[in-house]
């Protein structure tokens, strides 16, 4: 009896157009709630996570020696096959790597590198703006490497950021935490 | 002496009324795109002026100057005809169309309609089926597959509800006991007629937006399914000129809605001008109809049909009965 006068009801709904009134209610409610949209590159900027897996570098020791003992492991694990390393001794006797490149172009991001390294040398960092007009420049040597941002310390926001086009395009952003993005999803 | 008066009267609301007609797409587009955008949690436009206010007017220039493309098979003078036939019956039906009583402007009564014609609602409904005209030779000429099938859905789109749209308003009619416009409002001082013609207005406006060809029933321009129906070949100016006309129909439809059923400039409670009165309500119906349009999905071809002439046509006929029985 109840699910025949369920059925009327919603047959009453339809009538008096309950369901596009719901219908145009939600949109309402969407029209008014925060919009996620992120105004990158020139106002807005995010700020990746810890884990984040972005541009490679490669770390110093405690007397600025760079770690690596160029083992050659990133090389083999890579699955692209987009490392290469080319062992030398310096003059302390250890095997330091003479050439580490990196074919960004190539690289997939895995992070095996990072998992495979036994010197803890290498890491995918934070770093996600590094788009080129010409693959040659996606090669990147060891010193760049070195040069190259490390892990986010805290990430997950969005920061201001500004846009700077003068000699080449750079997004700057100076705030270490920004906003949680994540506020702007609403949720019902 | 009073004869120039009086047409350069004419001649200057002829000409405020063009200019603000043309530019009207511009705030509108405007806020369709930001309406769009806050609905789907974008910003809309944000980059051209303060909260991208100045990004029609890019738009405008940005179609001012593309090229002004003509297909090689296509029937040039129709093709070229049709946009300027879009454009111009939307334009010429706002001569008929009142927006208030008087305004007293240095001491001279002005009245705040061009013409207050006896027939006033006859013509908006004889002009404005030309429109249809427009978008037939706009579709024909192109002569692409997508251009011909979305004319011949707008032929037979507003066949079907252009009579339920006039029937619609025969209820309002027989309230008044006039065509004008302008008593019609005046008929509407104490008590709006969508109180008396629930039935009527719902008729009107659905039929009104299958008129401006906004979804749900934009089969006509059906981006997904038609390109962009029948000015998928037009670029340029011809585009914006469909563009344009769009929007003055959907303009228009919202205004004819507030005059017919709404009291046009009568105001409740709140004493405003009866000028604000009427732009606040035609207003709330111009963003119904873009609340409308990121709300629905559209109807398909036979729905449409099938609403046009099983549900509005006989609705429309049960309220002419029942209006004419209960008031005679």
């Amino acid at each position: 009896m109840s699910r025949a006068l369920d059925r009327v009801g919603t047959w009453v709904g339809w009538a008096f157009f309950a369901d596009l009134a719901s219908a145009l209610g939600l949109t309402f409610g969407y029209m008014f709630s925060r919009s996620v949209t992120m105004q990158y590159p020139d106002k807005e900027k995010w700020l990746p996570y810890a884990r984040y897996r972005g541009h490679h570098f490669l770390k110093r020791d405690a007397e600025g020696e760079i770690k690596c003992v160029a083992c050659e492991l990133c090389a083999r694990i890579c699955p692209c096959d987009c490392i290469e390393v080319v062992p030398y001794e310096d003059e302390k006797g250890n095997r330091r790597p003479a050439k580490f490149e990196i074919d960004t172009a190539r690289c997939l991001f895995c992070g095996l590198c990072e998992d495979a390294c036994p010197a803890d040398a290498i890491a995918l960092g934070q770093q996600y703006e590094f788009s080129s007009f010409s693959s040659r420049d996606l090669v990147i040597g060891r010193d760049d490497l070195l040069l190259k941002p490390g892990k986010a310390a805290s990430g997950g926001g969005v920061v201001a950021a500004r846009l700077d086009t003068q000699k080449t395009v750079l997004v700057e952003a100076n705030e270490p935490r920004g906003y949680n993005w994540w506020r702007n999803i609403r949720r019902r | 002496m009073e004869l120039v008066v009086a047409l350069g009267l004419i001649a200057f609301k002829v000409a405020l009324l063009i200019a603000v007609l043309l530019l009207l797409p511009l705030p509108l587009t405007w806020m369709e795109r930001k309406i769009a955008g806050h609905m789907q949690q974008r910003m809309g436009p944000m980059r051209v002026g303060w909260h991208g206010l100045l990004q029609p007017m890019a738009d405008g220039i940005k179609l001012l100057t593309k090229e002004d493309h003509i297909p090689a098979e296509a029937d040039r003078f129709l093709f070229k005809l049709a946009p300027i036939l879009a454009l111009a019956p939307p334009f010429v039906v706002f001569v008929a169309i009142p927006f208030g009583e008087t305004v007293s402007v240095l001491g001279a009564e002005i009245t705040l309609y061009v013409s207050n014609m006896n027939v006033a609602l006859l013509f908006v409904f004889a002009v404005i089926g030309l429109e249809v005209y427009g978008v037939i030779f706009g579709g024909w000429a192109a002569n692409s597959k997508y251009a011909l099938l979305g004319s011949l859905r707008t032929c037979a789109q507003m066949i079907s509800y252009e009579i339920p749209m006039g029937f619609a308003v025969i209820g309002v009619v027989i309230l008044a006991q006039s065509m004008s416009l302008v008593d019609i409002v005046r008929a509407q001082a104490d008590l709006w007629n969508i109180v008396y013609q629930p039935i009527g207005f719902f008729v009107f406006f659905v039929a009104g937006l299958a008129e401006a060809q906004r979804i749900p029933f934009d089969l006509a321009e059906a981006e997904g399914d038609l390109g962009a129906g029948f000015h998928t070949e037009y670029s340029g100016i011809r585009f914006a000129f469909f563009m344009v006309s769009e929007y003055v129909i959907m303009v228009l439809v919202s205004v004819l809605v507030v005059i017919l059923f709404f009291g046009g400039w009568n105001g409740v409670l709140i004493p405003l001008p009866p000028l604000l009165w009427f732009l606040l309500k035609v207003a709330f119906f111009v963003y119904l109809f873009m609340w409308f349009r990121f709300t629905f999905p559209r109807y398909r071809y036979d729905q449409l049909m099938t609403i046009g002439w099983k549900v509005l046509l006989p609705l429309s006929l049960a309220n002419i009965i029942i209006t004419g029985i209960v008031f005679s």
